[in-house]
């Protein structure tokens, strides 16, 4: 494991700190006028604290590389509208397939699909997206060479080829998680 | 306002009850896994959304909403890896489906490792 830089530790430390002013409440206080300074440097206390031990296993790459703000615009759109959207369509196809009467209409088989994403959180976010779609769960992910492959597990093959699955399984969802990672 | 906090929680409601048929009725393990992701999304995400829009509508409460918000996301964030794990633990047992799969790459490129 390597040892923290001092810039991993400074942007774990404010993502800590954001999150403690959204789980105290006092982020609605600041907007109303009213935060307590004791509340507030108590957070950028624990958040020193737990970010000195926690530094290393959060960030391995730049370290500011999400604090710029078309990169969060990006990120909002994309868990709101996009995925949120492709999780209502295959929500919607997965219990239809469920509570249809007499036999069950499942294919299931484990496709290979190439993936063009190389950092560390852009591979964990693309698998994350698919394992939250029903119908494909990620079950493996491996570097052969230059190219990352995921094996998907997927109750209605339609297509085997790798190019195409990867087609119909994570077709815009890749293309905007390019635009956050790498 | 209520009543869009109700259909909210009652759509939720409808896709955790196909979640649970489905994993009663689906054929092996790794389906069974597919159907509870279904209760996983849409079942929870359903009834955390009506809860901001009844803490926000009917209380005024921010704070309520953010810590719901947080909740689901880290909920998010963290439940697919259990889903990844499980199929992945299930395989390498050497757990198939009764009928096989339709094509099964994991196997082969694992034999073609051995």
């Amino acid at each position: 494991m390597k040892k923290a830089k001092f810039s991993a530790f400074l942007s774990t430390m404010i993502v800590c700190f954001i999150f403690w002013l959204l789980l105290t409440g006092q982020i609605v206080s600041i907007f109303k006028g009213e935060a307590s300074i004791e509340v507030l440097i108590a957070g950028i206390l624990a958040s020193i604290i737990i970010s000195l031990f926690s530094a290393r296993f959060f960030i391995h790459e730049k370290a500011f590389y999400l604090f710029n703000p078309l990169k969060i615009l990006c990120l909002l759109f994309y868990s709101i509208f996009i995925f949120g959207w492709e999780l209502i369509k295959a929500n919607i196809d997965m219990a239809f397939r469920a509570l249809k009467p007499g036999k069950l209409k499942i294919n299931p088989g484990i496709v290979k699909v190439p993936t063009k994403l190389k950092s560390e959180y852009g591979l964990s976010m693309l698998a994350n997206s698919i394992t939250l779609t029903p119908g494909t769960i990620t079950m493996d992910i491996v570097d052969q060479g230059d190219e990352t492959f995921l094996y998907i597990h997927w109750i209605n093959v339609t297509v085997t080829d790798e190019n195409e699955a990867g087609e119909a399984i994570k077709g815009t969802l890749e293309k905007w998680v390019r635009r956050i990672w790498k | 306002m209520r009543i869009a906090v109700d259909i909210l929680i009652g759509i939720s409601l409808f896709f955790a009850f196909a979640g649970t048929v489905g994993l009663l009725r689906m054929p092996d393990t790794f389906s069974r896994l597919q159907s509870s992701t279904n209760i996983a999304t849409l079942g929870l995400l359903g009834v955390i959304i009506g809860g901001i829009v009844y803490s926000i509508g009917q209380y005024a409460d921010y704070t309520m909403a953010v810590k719901l918000a947080i909740l689901g996301v880290f909920y998010i964030i963290t439940n697919p890896i259990s889903g990844h794990s499980l199929t992945k633990a299930a395989y390498r047992h050497g757990i198939r489906p009764k009928d096989g799969f339709v094509c099964d790459k994991y196997g082969e490129d694992m034999e073609n490792d051995d």
